[in-house]
């Protein structure tokens, strides 16, 4: 599902990624690992085509990205298959929770309105937040929020599920909420790559944990082996 | 006319009772006349010789007039149709071909005539206005374009005929109305026959329509309450009618000498008109009022929706845009926001018309508006996009929008909660801004106001009423915006999150 070879990328004049090659397979949970600053959510961010790259080849849910900037089209065509959810969950605070969910299906997919409702509905529900369908994102706490972020992406149905430190602004309690979730999609095979420092997560839900240092892959296994 | 309106209120406090009689007029060694340059000649204007110095045979005048009182004459620059405002104040007297009216002889002290002027109709060389009769019906147009000076004689002439027949226009400038029939744009001017024939060289293309008619005698006005100066200014009228003087003085400005001075000598009195009340006043001003009032808001609303459409493009244009399109945009806005609204209004009804696009007065309005607040509003615009986190566009596009989606749909709705107070008082400036547009000849509210004041003499109270106009529109909106404020806020998707 997943191939990364020899990707370099820098950011701000600096080499934050050198030579990182690796891969994910359909259905599998990479969890990506290590150091503050290593370049773990730099290398999330080149996978969804939000950072252009330096060089090494990107190939992602069927698509294919290159070193340097990529054409619109392309890039909107390769992020209605690849999720992206946040550490700060970035939800829209002009929507309801249901609103956030049911946008993209409606404006990417052009799903009509009634559609698109009943099926952010189920998503909701999905995630244990049916009741707060109707609930401004101000009001809900930062685990309900997380999941209602975690909805929204789901709803463009895509292939691949990009985490990024997805429990780092939340206290213990609404982390296990959120983890409770990303495990369940584990079960339903979603194919997902997640950065954390929360090992509890990585042991969880992981099939393979890469750990990346000073931008290269350091140690990679399976979780046992390496936590 | 913020200003006139904040003077006008002051007034009846601050006023008559420093007005200075003779005595003081003669201790300071000056005596203040105001006229309004822009009124033009043979009154008062610019030397073209040296346009620092002033000429016209007022200016003259005046200078008789103070030599006879035993003192200097110093000029005061005001506008014309809210010159007697001065009296009392920052002037004198005022002498600046004031019609001698019922109306201005119960306000203030009317001194003898010392001018008899007459209307003349002026029109195209190619234009189809051949005789005064014709402005009597609608011409082959429709009603007949006619310019006037704001708050002369002949607009209170030419608005008390019949609307089909003739549409009238009130400038702030002599020159305006000549040169809009110049541009076609007008059928007709009517101004003081003086006027006409003094600025004949400088229009060959005009030409005069009939004999003058309607005429009246122009008359120096002083303050009530200064007997003596008024008194002084009488009498030496009176001498330099007798001495020859005055005669010699118009022969030299072409004015008939002989017959001005016949015709002064022999005038008779005009009976000042009867005070009203403020009831018999509102009834007869607040329908007009209210009508202009109309006037100013079609200006407003149909304005600002536009100024919000351009600057929204622009704002976008130069956030996301290319930098070619942010440096176009940045010249557009530095050169709206650089120049006054005045010029731009004056830039697009009287400069287009000679590129061949002539816009009727309203639109003209509509459209300076519009973009002189556009450049403002996309500053606006553009602090609301920069406060929208970047990371909205961010998860906006890993959904898979399009950078125009997320605009759309994202983060434009939440820029407008965030811009929602700074745009509502912009409207509200705007609103107010509206004023300006009597200048291309619109009748709204504050012209209306001007007109009034002036055919009334209740300068004051009108004022007032006009103000309480203005509230009564402009607060009911502020109200409304901070409902919808505290709408989003309560609902936590205001800009406070």
């Amino acid at each position: 599902m997943i191939v990364v070879e020899s990707l370099c990328a820098d950011r701000c004049g600096t080499r934050v990624l050198a030579d990182v090659s690796l891969a994910v397979a359909a259905g599998e949970v990479a969890v990506l690992v290590g150091p503050s600053g290593g370049g773990k959510s730099t290398l999330l961010r080149c996978l969804s085509g939000l950072e252009a790259f330096v060089s090494g080849t990107v190939a992602i849910a069927e698509h294919r990205l290159t070193p340097g900037p990529q054409p619109a089209d392309r890039l909107e065509r390769i992020r209605r298959d690849v999720g992206m959810v946040f550490q700060q969950f970035h939800l829209f605070p002009h929507l309801t929770a249901i609103g956030n969910v049911a946008l993209a299906p409606r404006v990417v997919r052009g799903l009509p309105a009634e559609e698109a409702r009943d099926r952010a509905r189920s998503l909701l529900e999905r995630v244990g937040l049916a009741r707060f369908a109707d609930a401004w994102p101000a009001t809900l706490s930062g685990g309900q929020q997380q999941r209602v972020a975690i909805a929204r992406a789901l709803a463009m149905e895509p292939r691949v599920l990009l985490f990024d430190e997805p429990t780092s602004a939340l206290d213990p309690t609404m982390a296990g909420e959120v983890l409770e979730v990303v495990a369940e999609l584990a079960r339903g095979g979603q194919t997902m790559v997640i950065v954390t420092h929360d090992h509890a997560f990585a042991r969880r839900a992981a099939t393979q944990v890469i750990e990346i240092v000073a931008g290269r892959v350091a140690r990679r296994g399976s979780p046992g082996e390496l936590l | 006319m913020t200003v006139a309106l904040v003077v006008a209120c002051v007034a009846p406090w601050s006023g008559r009772a420093a007005a200075a009689d003779l005595e003081e007029i003669r201790r300071r060694g000056e005596l203040i006349w105001a006229a309004d340059q822009e009124g033009g000649g043979p009154h008062v204007f610019p030397d073209p010789a040296d346009p620092a110095r002033l000429t016209g045979f007022e200016v003259e005048l005046a200078g008789l007039i103070a030599k006879r009182l035993g003192v200097r004459p110093r000029f005061q620059q005001g506008p014309w149709d809210r010159l007697p405002l001065l009296l009392g104040r920052s002037a004198d007297c005022v002498m600046n071909g004031m019609e001698l009216t019922a109306v201005r002889q119960r306000d203030y002290a009317c001194s003898r005539p010392y001018f008899a002027y007459a209307l003349q109709i002026v029109s195209h060389r190619e234009g189809p206005l051949a005789s005064p009769e014709q402005l009597l019906r609608a011409g082959p147009r429709g009603a007949w374009r006619v310019g006037v000076l704001t708050g002369s004689a002949a607009e209170i002439e030419m608005r008390s005929r019949d609307p089909e027949a003739v549409a009238v226009s009130g400038f702030d400038g002599t020159l305006d109305s000549l040169e809009q029939v110049r541009a076609g744009v007008l059928d007709a001017a009517v101004l003081d026959d003086c006027i006409v024939t003094f600025y004949a060289e400088r229009f060959p293309e005009l030409r005069m329509v009939g004999r003058s008619f309607a005429g009246g005698f122009y008359t120096v006005l002083t303050a009530r309450d200064t007997p003596q100066l008024s008194a002084a200014i009488d009498a030496a009228l009176g001498t330099l009618v007798a001495d020859g003087t005055l005669e010699a003085l118009y022969d030299r400005w072409h004015l008939a000498g002989r017959q001005q001075v016949l015709l002064v000598r022999d005038a008779t009195e005009v009976p000042p008109a009867p005070v009203r009340g403020l009831a018999e006043l509102l009834a007869g001003t607040l329908p007009l009022l209210l009508r202009s009032a109309a006037m100013t808001v079609l200006l407003a609303v149909a304005s600002f929706p536009l100024a919000i459409a351009i600057g929204l493009v622009v704002a976008v244009g130069r956030q996301y845009g290319p930098g070619w399109l942010d440096r176009l945009a940045g010249c557009y806005v530095e050169l709206l926001r650089g120049t006054p609204l005045l010029l731009q209004l004056y830039a697009i009804f009287f400069l287009l018309p000679r590129v061949g696009l002539p816009l009727p007065p309203v639109a003209a309005a509509i459209l300076g508006l519009a973009l002189n607040y556009s450049a403002y509003e996309s500053e606006i615009y553009r602090a609301g996009l920069k406060a929208v986190p970047v990371g909205q566009f961010e998860a906006a596009l890993s959904l898979g929008m399009s950078r125009w989606q997320a605009l759309c749909h994202v983060i434009l709705p939440q820029a407008v909660r965030i811009v929602m107070p700074p745009v509502t008082s912009d409207f509200i400036a705007l609103f107010k801004d509206t004023s300006v547009c009597s200048a291309v000849t619109v009748m709204e509210l504050t012209k209306r106001y001007s007109v009034l004041a002036l055919g009334t003499g209740a300068i004051v109270e009108l004022a007032a009423v006009t103000a309480l106009l203005y509230l009564a529109m402009s607060w009911p909106l502020a109200l409304l915006v901070r409902r919808f404020e505290r709408r989003w806020e309560s609902s936590g998707t205001g800009p406070g999150r």
